[in-house]
């Protein structure tokens, strides 16, 4: 397939969401039939490119003359960008429906469908200008969404969430420098392209640039102590923050990483050293920090975005353990959380859309009165804890083997906080599961005799989410496999 | 001789005479006058880059036929041309955008006076661009000042007069600092032109007499004009004259009047003293530390500061930390850095100021953010061209302030000790940039409650309203975006320039 | 036909499942037909034929059927596999007989719990859980049951929906999945040590690999130990097990009692035996913590069962001074201990199931839970009290019980093992629980019968009924076993040989 296709991957929703102020789409029906429309023939395009994939890239112009904004899809990138071309769809169904009670939906959907292109943008970018010209873009693109309520609440959210992901690019940018400088090419090679006679003896200096550089990056991944802005976040419309702050924005970050530390970087220079270790313990941290804090927090939607801090932190831990295992443990992840989180996500979106509750001590006896709704929310919970037989399991296994074959005691505290947190997750997931079902003995179910599951819209997407969790679950070889071979074209 | 190479000399000329011509104008003529004026030297500007490109090399033009030392020479070259070019094109713009307020801040009987200080400032700012005598410069110097300070004291509102008390003093005191550094010089080496005085210069410094008195000499034309430009910890006339002058003085004078004194320090760097002795000795390490300084304070100021205006003055303050810092890098690539930035910050700030002006007008003269709620909806042009402003600033990638961070970066690399403090200031920056740039679009993009919106006589204002305005701020933002996107030509244009200065 | 394995287990959990949603559907609808909504008074009968239905096939399978099965893989290409091997037939069979009963048991007595439906849903899915837990072939498919029978069970503890059950609940969940996080850690610093992860008598430790991490490798096991002892309520994770069996109807605590937490030692056996091998820990500090946390549990246990007054929480207690009998047996790597251990599983599960079943019948009949008020229950409840003796006798191990023979191995298995002070030290530990279990057990037969002269009760005959005569069956089961051990020990001593 051409390549200039990738362009229009990307071009399509940014153009298409910029004209939807434009358009007369005065009906209701006319803005979601056009908005779907463009997210499906995007996705379409999307998965036509991945399966032919160009092999060539694609220069879209020349910044400089070292710097060029060059489109290329490899096979890391067809993993991110499959997995967003996969959500979009259904998570604009979910919100077309969702966003019913909310105003100003079309600025709404206007950014929500360029923040599509934004991210494909990221998945497809071809050296690391590219990727940080989107990083940027996608802040700057979520930034009316996450205001979109426009309360004093999402006023300060959003400022919170700007300087943090800003203050963080400013940082990701040194490395970036740095890789234009001491780097043989701004393309991103597997294996990294650093070029170690420029570098000399100056070795320490790349390390603390690469820690400063991950550090800047990890800002979207809401990794400690970067993270305080993703729960603040939760102000944003549920399919925000179910699709941006759950997959496509921290994932982002997450994604970005992986194309430093392998694609840039490269492990060969980084493995064993301290910066490793360094930024593993941060990452350890922030595994346990996310689940203790989400433990404690009785916001259903910010409980979750504290799991999103926690579970993000998973993915880093399968990157910086720097080995293939871990990697694909990473990618499995990247995956599988993305289907849980968004899955549970949706569930505290209906129930918000259906009743305006917004804490888990409000959500007594509703597993009966929305049984669709909370026997997913059930499954992602069963599956963020890593039981057998769902996706969480697969991906955390693959990340504890990876931790193990790298055989260090920080590895091996790695694994641990894998499983405290899992632990932590049983525990705050599960407690809103047991309410939900066993709202105890006296509870009078005619107070909440009014609550429903909503509409296909919303509860189609669930199920489908569902159904991907066992089907991975029970039958990973399909994912790890095609993963598999990815990873071993990054090692 | 081609005659193209007479016309910096013309234009000098022309908006010197147009000055006085002004004076006797009714003000709606000299409006014109001085249109024709910027639109022609600017013209002009464009023929001398281009025979400048075509040539290759710089030319010195004698005025009055006599040779050097006796005689005034003015000296043309890649970067002088483009530097006066782009000065040319802020100009008009600002002067463009800001009509309508100047019609209403000024007196009718004193507007002609307006354009007669414009013209020259013009003037002297194509003169400081082009001369190649030190005394000559300081002349015009002086001139620059005092057409500024009565671009800011013609609105006579406010505080403008005791802002305008407060640039005269701190410039006068930058001139008087400049003018004893040029004795000094002319002790040292008996000279008053530039390429004189650097191969007398070059003498002493092999010889290492009067190594002192030379290092003397230069700091004080080096802290004569880091006063003129505000430098921090000498910004404290800024806020006043940048908030409180009318809207095109404001963008004059952050983006033109200080960038002419900057220039002329490279001049001096490059022309004067020779880049080697300034690269090797200290003085490029204190004016490292004051610009870091700048970029960090001036930023902290800005995020204190309530007013829009007072708070984009303060930023100015930080990006002249900028360019100071590229200064103290001590490397060439620290010295394209750094006039890409004085490029980056014409362009971005003269914006910057005329949006700010758009929103101001939207929410009912009020300059306090607070009241700037919803402005972004209210007149929607000013709204788009005052976050495009913001995101450049904070080097957001596709506008000219991405660039000017990776050259600033890249820069960095090359030095030893300045390295990490460069970077992480530039990181630092950023974020603080962001922190009252981005707070001011979100501000400005949340909705004022509809009726409060009426109790307070908001009015929308429509692009027919303001369409001169409106075309101006587009036209900064498609500088904005071509600096951004179409970087290199720019950039080459500033090495070669450089090179040709040495 | 070797997918004859998975039917009984498919069938079991199928049939949950319907329950499970009915109930839940006759909850949401406001209108329900007959056949769904709750007043169905076939529910149990019903589930006891499915149950019937499920133990014949899953004994026919365990003992004459095929006896390996590799279904789909779970995680890198290790399969879902099912092996049954003599260990699983042991438990399977123990397990089976158990369920049957206490389904019998439960009928008459779900009656008055409601939600009989909801009930025996998960009564038929953890039976099949179980089943599966039992034919387990490798650690990850081990390891995938033991969550779910977990998550599954746990809807037993919470059937009442108390605010204590929830809770207890609560607690039970945390703590079972915290031990098997504890377990899966292990199991990830096991695998990369391992051949394979297919349970083989003996051990396919890759000696090499796990000789140079030897340290970390003794760190694994160690928390592969603590993390199955939690289901079984070793130190330091017991303190669910109070709590949880107690409040959960009687049929389901006496099946987690007897039964869920001999997973536990499954676990414990499969690990140590079937994976690493008993020689790599031989000696080693983890045998010794190992040691110390078995007999702590063991004395602790019965102290607190001593000191408590309400009946179901002391027999809970019992429950996890009992279990750490096992874990001793199992942790003196001996084979005599070993076979003693075998034998104690089966007697501990017939012998605290009539136990708690007892428990649940005096509740059931009097409404009395608490021990001071069973003064002169025998005069009412004369064949219950009779049958509650009987199983006590076994527990405490006077000959010629199951409890004895159990007893004699481990006592002999410690001296065998040759640990000095540690045999010593345990031979007394035990003689001081037993004469505890007396002390907490016998009370209530000696006080029901002879309740003294100054209480007046008037006297009542029992009829044996389908409850009460579960009770008798399974007492006299282990009284059987005690009296005529032979068999059992031939067949626990063949399984022990291969480990040795």
């Amino acid at each position: 397939m051409s390549s200039y296709f990738m362009l229009i991957a990307v071009l399509l929703p940014i153009v298409g969401g910029c004209l939807i102020p434009l358009l007369p789409l005065n009906k209701r029906s006319w803005l979601a039939i056009y908005t779907e429309f463009i997210v499906i023939t995007t996705s379409v395009l999307v998965f036509l490119i991945i399966v032919n994939r160009p092999d060539s890239g694609f220069v879209v112009f020349d910044l400089t003359k070292e710097l060029s904004i060059t489109l290329k899809l490899d096979e890391t990138g067809s993993v991110f960008a499959t997995l967003v071309a996969f959500l979009w769809p259904f998570a604009t169904l979910y919100a077309v429906e969702y966003m019913r009670h909310e105003t100003h939906e079309k600025t709404f959907f206007g950014f929500y469908t360029m923040t599509y292109g934004v991210t494909l943008g990221i998945a497809m970018a071809g050296n690391i200008v590219t990727l940080y010209l989107f990083y940027e873009m996608l802040t700057i693109v979520t930034l009316p969404l996450v205001m979109h309520t426009l309360t004093k609440e999402a006023i300060k959210a959003s400022r919170t969430y700007i300087y943090y992901s800003l203050g963080g690019a400013a940082f990701a940018f040194i490395g970036m420098v740095y890789i234009l400088k001491y780097g043989s090419t701004a393309d991103f090679v597997a294996g990294g392209v650093l070029d170690m006679a420029k570098i000399g003896n100056g070795t320490d200096l790349m390390l603390l640039v690469y820690v400063i550089c991950f550090c800047g990056f990890s800002v979207k991944a809401a990794m400690f102590p970067f993270s305080a802005w993703l729960p603040k976040a939760g102000v944003a419309p549920t399919p925000v923050t179910a699709l941006l702050h759950a997959v496509a924005v921290v994932k982002a970050g997450a994604f970005a990483i992986i194309r430093v530390t392998n694609f840039s970087f490269g492990t060969e220079a980084l493995k064993g050293t301290w910066a490793q270790n360094f930024l593993m313990v941060l990452v350890i941290f922030t595994i346990v920090y996310g689940c203790s804090r989400g433990l404690k927090e009785p916001h259903f939607k910010r409980r979750l975005a504290w799991s999103t801090v926690s579970n993000l932190s998973y993915i880093l831990f399968g990157v910086i353990t720097m080995s293939p295992m871990g990697l694909l443990g990473a990618f499995a992840h990247m995956i599988c959380h993305a289907f849980m989180k968004i899955t549970a996500f949706f569930c505290a979106g209906s129930v918000i859309y259906k009743t305006g509750r917004n804490y888990v001590y409000e959500l007594d006896g509703f597993g009966r009165k929305m049984p669709k709704t909370f026997f997913a929310f059930t499954i992602s919970g069963l599956a963020l804890m890593g039981v057998p037989g769902l996706c969480g399991f697969v991906s955390k296994w693959d990340l504890a083997k990876g931790a193990v074959t790298n055989n260090t005691v920080l590895s091996f505290v790695g694994v641990a906080a894998l499983l405290v947190s899992s632990l932590l997750t049983a525990i705050y997931m599960l407690s809103v599961v047991v309410r939900a079902y066993f709202p105890g003995k006296d509870f009078d179910y005619s107070t909440i005799s009014d609550v429903k599951d909503p509409n296909w819209m919303m509860t189609l997407p669930l199920i489908i989410f569902v159904v991907v969790m066992f089907v991975i679950g029970l039958n990973p070889s399909l994912l790890m496999s095609q993963l598999s071979e990815v990873v071993d074209t990054v090692f | 001789m081609e005659f193209v190479q007479n016309l910096p000399f013309i234009s000098i000329l022309v908006s010197l005479f147009a000055g006085p011509v002004c004076l006797l104008l009714k003000g709606k003529k000299a409006k014109y006058v001085n249109l024709f004026v910027i639109i022609s030297v600017g013209i002009m500007q464009l023929f001398v880059l281009l025979h400048a490109l075509k040539l290759k090399e710089a030319y010195t033009y004698s005025m009055g036929h006599y040779p050097a030392p006796w005689g005034n020479e003015i000296r043309i070259g890649i970067l002088e041309a483009s530097m006066a070019l782009f000065f040319t094109i802020i100009l008009l713009l600002s002067m463009l955008a800001g009509i309508r307020e100047r019609e209403k801040d000024i007196d009718s009987e004193k507007q002609n006076l307006y354009y007669v200080m414009t013209n020259l400032l013009l003037c002297s700012l194509m003169a400081l661009v082009y001369t190649n005598d030190i005394f000559n410069a300081y002349v015009f110097v002086e001139i620059n000042t005092i057409a500024a300070c009565g671009l800011i004291m013609i609105r006579e509102k406010g505080r403008t007069i005791l802002a305008a008390t407060r640039y005269m003093i701190m410039n006068l005191l930058g001139s008087g600092l400049f003018l004893l550094g040029i004795c000094f010089l002319y002790d040292l080496t008996g000279h008053l032109l530039m390429s004189n005085i650097k191969e007398q210069v070059a003498i002493l410094n092999v010889t290492g007499e009067y190594h002192m008195p030379l290092l003397v000499a230069i700091v004080l034309l080096a802290v004569g004009l880091a006063i003129k430009s505000a430098l921090y910890p000498f910004h404290s006339w800024v806020p006043d004259a940048y908030g409180y002058s009318t809207v095109s003085s404001a963008a004059i004078l952050s983006s033109l009047v200080s960038k002419g004194y900057i220039f002329l320090l490279i001049k001096i760097f490059y022309r004067v003293v020779g880049f080697d002795i300034i690269a090797s000795s200290k003085v490029i390490d204190v004016l490292f530390v004051f610009g870091v300084a700048g970029m960090l304070m001036g930023s902290i100021n800005a995020i204190k500061e309530k007013d829009i205006r007072r708070m984009i003055a303060f930023s100015s303050v930080a990006q002249i930390g900028y360019i100071y810092m590229g200064f103290g890098l001590g490397t060439v690539a620290g010295m394209v850095a750094s006039v890409y930035r004085i490029v980056f910050h014409a362009a971005t700030k003269s914006l910057l100021f005329v949006a700010a002006s758009g929103l101001i007008d939207a929410s009912g003269n009020d300059k306090h953010i607070t009241s700037l709620k919803g402005a972004g909806y209210r007149n929607k042009t000013a709204g788009v061209a005052f976050t495009v402003g913001a995101l450049s600033m904070i080097g957001f990638p596709l506008l000219s302030g991405f660039i000017s961070k990776i050259l600033f970066a890249g820069a960095a690399w090359e030095t030893d000790t300045k390295m990490m403090v460069t970077l992480v200031a530039l990181a630092i920056s950023t974020i603080l940039n962001a922190m009252y740039f981005m707070r001011t679009v979100i501000t400005i993009y949340t909705p004022m409650k509809t009726p409060e919106v009426k109790e307070k006589g908001y009015a929308k204002i429509k692009f027919s309203e303001e369409t001169l305005k409106n075309i101006t701020l587009i036209g900064f933002i498609v500088l904005n975006v071509l600096l951004g996107v179409c970087s290199e030509p720019v950039v080459d244009l500033i090495e070669k320039g450089l090179a040709m200065f040495g | 036909m070797e997918y004859v394995i998975v039917l009984p287990i498919l069938i079991s959990v199928l049939i949950g499942v319907l329950l499970l949603i009915s109930s839940f559907v006759s909850h949401t609808r406001e209108k329900s037909k007959a056949f769904i909504s709750d007043n169905f008074k076939y529910t149990g009968v019903v589930s006891l034929i499915t149950l019937f239905v499920c133990v014949a096939i899953t004994l026919y399978v365990a003992w004459f059927g095929p006896d390996d099965i590799v279904l789909f893989s779970l995680v890198d290409d290790i399969p879902i596999h099912f092996h049954i091997d003599d260990l699983g037939r042991l438990f399977v069979t123990v397990t089976s007989i158990v369920w049957l009963m206490v389904c019998v048991y439960a009928i008459k007595y779900m009656k008055h719990e409601g939600e009989e439906r909801r009930f025996y849903g998960c009564y038929l899915i953890v039976y099949g859980v179980l089943v599966a837990l039992d034919f387990a072939g490798n650690l990850i498919t081990f390891y995938l049951l033991y969550e779910l029978m977990t998550i599954t069970s746990v809807v037993m503890v919470l059937h009442k929906g108390t605010k204590e059950a929830i809770m207890a609940g609560l607690k039970y969940l945390f703590y079972s999945m915290a031990g098997a996080y504890c377990a899966l850690f292990g199991m990830f610093v096991v695998y990369q040590h391992c051949h394979h992860l297919n349970f083989t008598a003996g051990a396919n430790l890759n000696e090499v690999l796990a000789s140079e991490n030897r340290e970390i490798m003794l760190v694994a096991v160690f928390f592969m130990l603590l993390g199955f002892g939690t289901k079984g309520g070793m130190l330091p994770f017991h303190a669910w097990l109070p709590t949880a069996h107690p409040v959960a109807p009687s049929p389901a605590s006496a099946v987690l009692s007897a039964i869920i937490v001999k997973s536990g030692v499954l676990g414990v056996i499969r690990t140590v035996y079937y994976v690493v091998g008993p020689d790599f820990i031989r000696g080693s500090w983890v045998q010794y913590a190992w040691i110390g946390f078995a007999l702590t549990t063991i004395f602790m246990g019965s102290m607190l069962a001593y000191r408590e007054k309400v009946f179901k929480k002391r027999l809970a207690y019992s429950t996890v001074s009992q279990v750490s009998y096992i874990f001793f047996g199992l942790a003196l790597l001996d084979p005599v201990a070993m076979t003693g251990s075998l034998v104690h599983v089966v007697g501990h599960a017939l012998i605290k199931c009539s136990l708690f079943l007892s428990a649940g019948l005096f509740a059931f009949k009097t409404g009395k839970t608490h021990v001071d008020d069973f003064i002169g229950i025998g005069k009412t409840m004369k064949v219950t009290l009779m049958a509650y003796t009987l199983g006590a006798l076994g527990l405490i191990g006077i000959p010629p019980t199951v409890g004895f023979i159990s007893k004699w191995y481990f006592a002999s298995g410690a001296l065998k093992a040759d640990l000095n002070v540690v045999s010593i030290l345990g031979i007394v530990v035990l003689l001081i629980s037993a004469l505890l279990t007396a002390g907490y057990l016998l009370p209530i037969t000696i006080r029901g019968f002879f309740p003294g002269k100054d209480v007046q009760i008037e006297e009542k005959e029992e009829k044996l009924d389908s409850m009460s005569g579960v009770i008798f069956i399974m007492a006299i089961l282990a009284l059987l076993i005690g009296i005529l051990p032979n068999p059992i020990i031939d067949f626990a001593r063949e399984i022990v040989a291969t480990l040795f």
